[in-house]
This record gives C-alpha cells, sequence and structure tokens, in this order.
C-alpha cells in the first residue's frame, strides 16, 4: 500500500485508540506525612499515615453527612466514612509499598483509623501494620497510586518521621517530579504501549531508610 | 456563553486560559501523530514559571495543564464567594479543563470515532453528535448533583453508587451499539470478500454490487442478483467493449460512494442513527464534574458549579469534534486512496468499517469488564 493511505489509516487508528491509554489525570490530591514506626528491637512494624485531601475532594466526601455542630464533624460522626475510606483503599494495597532486601513487605489490615476534619480539609490518620516486621539495614518505601488517580505529595515540611527507630538510622526521600517532566522521564514510548499499571510509578515518593 | 465570557472578561485569567485552550486544540490534534514534537513547548514559555515545564513532551504537558486548571477551579469558586467577577474565570478555567481533559484518555472520542468511521458519517454529522453528547454529559452531572445532594441530600457513597448504575448502563450500551455495528458491518465486509471474489471473473459486477450496498443495505442481495445476471449478458453479447464499461461502471462508484451520504443524513431516520452514540457516550458523567458541583454547592454557589459544568462540556465538545473530524477526514483520505486502485477499494474501506465496528464492541466489553482502566467503574473507587 502507498505511504500516504497507511499514514492515513494509522492516523485513524490512533485518534480512536487514544482511549486505551490510562486514566492519566488526578481527581483527588493527597498530602501525606508519614511516620515508620520501630519496636525496641529495631524492626520496622509499620507505618502512620496522616493524609490531608484536597478541598474539593473533602467537600465531596463530607457531602451528606450529618453533623451537631454546622460546619464542624467529630470523629465520631466521620467513623462511618473513615470505615469506608480503609476498606476501600484496601483493593489499591494502601498506595504504600515496602520493600527491603528484595522483598516485598507486606501490610496487615490498618489499626486505628480516623478522619479529622479541619479547615475545610478531611485528614485520614490510620497505621499499617507489617505483617511480619523488618530488620534491615536498606529499607525502602513508595507512596503512590499506579492508575494517577490520587495524586499523592510529601508535605512540605517533616513529611516523614522515624519513630523509635535505634540510633544512626537515616533517611531520605524524594519527591516525584513535576508532572511534565516526570512523563517526559518515563517516555511516551511507554505511554503508548499502554502501561497503565506503572503509569503513576512516576509519580512515587520514595523514601530510603538506612540502619547500621 | 462563551462570547459573554470574553466580552465581559479582559482579565489576565482569561487571555491565558483561552490561548492555551486555542492552542491545546491544535496540540489535540497532533497528539498521537506527533509525540515528540518539543516545539510545542515554545509558545507556552511564559505561561507558567517552572522551567521544568519546558523538559516535559505534549503529553505531559497535558496532563500538568488539566491538573492545573482542575485544581485552580476550586480557588476561583471560593473567590468568587466574596468576588462575583472571579466567575468569569471560573468559566474560563472550565472550558480549558474541557478542552485538556476530552484531549487525553476517555472513552467519549474513541466511540464517537469509532461510530462516524464505521458508519460512513459526515464530518458535520460529527461535530452535532460531539456536541449533543457532551451538553447530555453536563445535564446528567447537574442532575444528579441537584436531585443527590441539593435536594435529597444523601451521602458521597449513595452518589457514588448512583454514578456508578449509570456508568455501568453506558458501558453496556457501548457494547450493544458495538455489537450491532460489528453485526452489519461485518455482514457488509463479508459481502464485499465474495463481490471481490466474483468481480475477479465477472468485473462489472464488481461496480453495481458496491453502490447499491453502501446506500441500502436490505435490498444489496436483491439487486444484486439481478445486476449480476444482467451484466452477465451484456458482457457476452459485447465482449468488445469491455474495457470501456469497465473503466465507466468502476468511475461511478467512486463518485456514488460519497454522493449519497449529505441526503442520508436530512432524512427522517438521521437523528435516531446517531441516538445510541449519543446516549453511550453522554449518560456517563464527568468524576471531575460532579465533584466540581459538589464543591460549589457546599461553598453556596452551585449556579457557578452549574456554569463551570457546561463550559466544560463546551471544551469537551470542541476537542471531541476536532478529532471526529480527524476520523471522518482520515476514512475520506483512505477513501479516495483505496478508490483509486482497482476493484480492491471497497474491499478495503469495508474492513475499516468493520473493524471501526470492533473496535466500539471492544470499548464497550473492555469499560464493563474493567479491563480498560481508562475510567474506573465507580467514580472515586480507591477512596470512596
Amino acid at each position: 500500500m502507498r505511504p500516504r493511505l497507511i499514514g492515513a489509516l494509522l492516523l485513524a487508528c490512533f485518534s480512536v485508540l487514544g482511549a486505551g491509554i490510562a486514566h492519566a489525570h488526578p481527581h483527588v490530591w493527597v498530602t501525606s506525612v508519614s511516620e515508620l514506626i520501630y519496636a525496641p528491637d529495631g524492626s520496622l512494624t509499620g507505618v502512620r499515615h496522616a493524609w490531608t485531601f484536597d478541598d474539593m475532594f473533602s467537600s465531596y466526601a463530607i457531602q451528606g453527612i450529618e453533623s451537631k455542630t454546622k460546619g464542624a464533624y467529630t470523629h465520631e460522626e466521620l467513623a462511618p466514612l473513615a470505615q469506608t475510606n480503609v476498606e476501600s483503599l484496601k483493593e489499591f494495597a494502601y498506595f504504600t509499598f515496602a520493600r527491603a532486601d528484595g522483598k516485598k513487605g507486606k501490610f496487615q489490615e490498618p489499626v486505628d483509623y480516623f478522619l479529622e476534619y479541619k479547615d475545610g480539609l478531611l485528614v485520614l490518620h490510620f497505621t499499617l501494620p507489617l505483617k511480619t516486621p523488618i530488620k534491615t539495614t536498606e529499607l525502602s518505601l513508595e507512596i503512590f497510586d499506579p492508575t494517577f488517580f490520587v495524586d499523592f505529595q510529601l508535605a512540605k515540611t517533616d513529611p516523614i518521621r522515624l519513630v523509635g527507630a535505634p540510633a544512626g538510622c537515616t533517611f531520605d526521600y524524594q519527591r516525584p517530579k513535576d508532572g511534565a517532566a516526570g512523563a517526559q522521564a518515563m517516555g511516551e514510548d511507554n505511554f503508548l504501549a499502554g502501561g497503565n499499571a506503572n503509569y503513576g510509578a512516576m509519580f512515587a515518593n520514595k523514601i530510603t531508610v538506612k540502619c547500621p | 456563553m462563551r462570547t459573554n465570557a470574553s466580552a465581559a472578561c479582559p482579565g489576565l485569567v482569561l487571555g491565558r486560559v483561552l490561548a492555551a485552550g486555542a492552542l491545546a486544540v491544535a496540540a489535540a490534534l497532533t497528539i498521537d501523530g506527533m509525540m515528540h514534537v518539543a516545539a510545542a513547548q515554545s509558545p507556552f514559555g511564559g505561561v507558567r514559571p517552572p522551567a521544568t515545564e519546558h523538559t516535559g513532551g505534549l503529553i505531559g504537558w497535558l496532563l500538568a495543564k488539566q491538573s492545573e486548571f482542575y485544581r485552580e477551579m476550586s480557588s476561583t469558586i471560593r473567590a468568587a464567594k466574596s468576588d462575583g467577577s472571579a466567575v468569569w474565570g471560573l468559566l474560563a478555567i472550565s472550558f480549558a479543563y474541557g478542552i485538556f481533559h476530552a484531549a487525553g484518555p476517555g472513552h467519549g472520542k474513541a466511540v464517537i470515532s469509532s461510530y462516524l468511521v464505521a458508519n460512513q458519517e459526515t464530518a458535520r454529522r460529527g461535530i452535532a453528535l460531539s456536541f449533543v453528547s457532551a451538553l447530555l454529559q453536563s445535564l446528567v452531572a447537574v442532575a444528579l448533583v441537584a436531585t443527590g445532594a441539593w435536594l435529597l441530600n444523601v451521602t458521597a457513597n449513595t452518589m457514588c453508587g448512583a454514578e456508578r448504575v449509570i456508568a455501568i448502563a453506558s458501558y453496556a450500551l457501548i457494547a450493544a451499539f458495538g455489537a450491532r455495528l460489528v453485526w452489519t458491518k461485518g455482514a457488509s465486509f463479508i459481502r464485499a470478500l465474495q463481490a471481490r471474489t466474483e468481480g475477479h471473473e465477472l468485473a462489472l459486477a464488481s461496480g453495481p454490487a458496491f453502490h447499491d450496498h453502501a446506500g441500502h443495505d436490505h435490498d444489496h442481495h436483491d439487486h444484486g442478483a439481478h445486476g449480476h445476471v444482467h451484466h452477465a449478458h451484456a458482457h457476452a453479447d459485447h465482449a468488445h467493449n469491455h474495457d470501456h464499461a469497465h473503466a465507466h461502471v468502476h468511475d461511478a462508484h467512486c463518485g456514488h460512494s460519497h454522493g449519497p451520504l449529505p441526503d442520508e443524513l436530512a432524512g427522517p431516520g438521521g437523528w435516531q442513527r446517531g441516538l445510541g452514540a449519543i446516549f453511550s457516550v453522554g449518560l456517563r458523567p464527568c468524576s471531575g464534574a460532579i465533584i466540581v458541583l459538589v464543591f460549589a454547592l457546599a461553598q453556596g454557589l452551585f449556579w457557578a458549579g452549574i456554569a463551570a459544568t457546561f463550559m466544560m462540556g463546551l471544551g469537551t465538545a470542541i476537542t471531541v469534534a476536532t478529532i471526529a473530524v480527524l476520523a471522518v477526514s482520515a476514512r475520506g483520505i483512505a477513501s479516495r486512496l483505496s478508490g483509486a486502485r482497482d476493484g480492491g477499494g471497497a474491499l478495503v474501506m469495508r474492513g475499516i468499517e468493520f473493524a471501526a465496528a470492533g473496535l466500539v464492541l471492544l470499548f464497550g466489553v473492555g469499560l464493563l469488564t474493567g479491563y480498560l482502566f481508562a475510567e474506573p467503574l465507580t467514580c472515586l473507587k480507591p477512596i470512596l
């Protein structure tokens, strides 16, 4: 066939297949503050998150919830919503991915979870206990949504705290690059190949902890 | 609405947004074919300060822009509470968001484009379908929030449930619509295949056969068979004229395959044929619009949310229409090029239509089964 014909056909196909790409636009923004909790023996036992949702999502999520005082919500009034949140997050592995010594750390279901309503924003607090505590010299923790429906950002100040960690443990964290730069870094070929599953990885927040 | 907006607000935001919006249409045109056009960045050098933006590809830029516009909606709605003129900024941002959002992933443009290609529709009809389905989408979003949040004050969870039902219905509709297209286009394709093999023996038959088929599917068999016999006689009687006759019939076929389409449009059944496309695409509201509406309601500015939703719809319609026109033009080029080739052109076109019909079905099934994660089946599933 002629090149022009092939070109025209390809153009038609691509304009149609554009929809095959991942859901590339976040609808929820989360500002994350996380604590890594250590046992006295120096092993990591779990992660405690405090996730602040953006104002539009907060308004949306709070819609229809009754409160005694107008514009203020107690933890009890928000308890059913918090329950829904942690239940829904399960399917997405709580957007929290731990890795040590080449193995993935598995989390149990969240404990001590509650929602807080502060200045028009919802803050979800929850603790993810590890199934088996990890004792290692180097550990990585990533917080991100692989589908990029939720955009996670580490808080500007003190996004990470080590709680009860052995002396000499240090941590470092890497914020995702700017959206545009990140998309470029990942390469548009991957994008076209329909790499839905890992698309959000370029927006990952990566935390690395080193212990002696 | 758009004219009012431009006239009443000469503000920075508006100008910035409209400029970016206009360029986004151009971006949508080139997005699939020219992924690596770094040059497209330069016009926006002054748009946003961070230098990192300049390194992004077209897609990265589109993503960054729509995120930015979406987030700006909340601050402009807040601002509109104290300063009414901020609403113009909100409308401009919503419009731009609509353009960018539709340029990204979404089943709407895919279904409409595939439908247009499969059904040999005109560009004008494509534009009309895009606008009507976007309008329906906005109406559904407003109706859902007005009933759910404003009248009944149900929780977000309950509204999610309603949204889920609408989404499933919409995806099922796409699948059914696709199945019907596959059925009819598959039949045409098979007939074209048969006609082609017969056409080799009796070249004259292929012309009338394809002509009939393009216009009136149901009549095809009778007419085709009739013409077939008739021409067979003619062919036998005037063996000398064979080459001449062949050329003439072939030309007629080319003219006819384009000719009848606008007339078909004007026919009484014209709009009904497009209803499937409109409903399957327009039924499912955009999650973003629903969040914006609920947020606006919570801020006591529901009307501003409604206006923003319709501006989003207008922006979406423009992008989808652009892509639809692109698809129809591509089909037209393919048709002309393949028509210039002897005999097999019609077969190629039936094949393309069949493939486009298959795509609609695939999208429906893919969305329904959740295989295409293009849009989560539930509105905000990860969290609600």
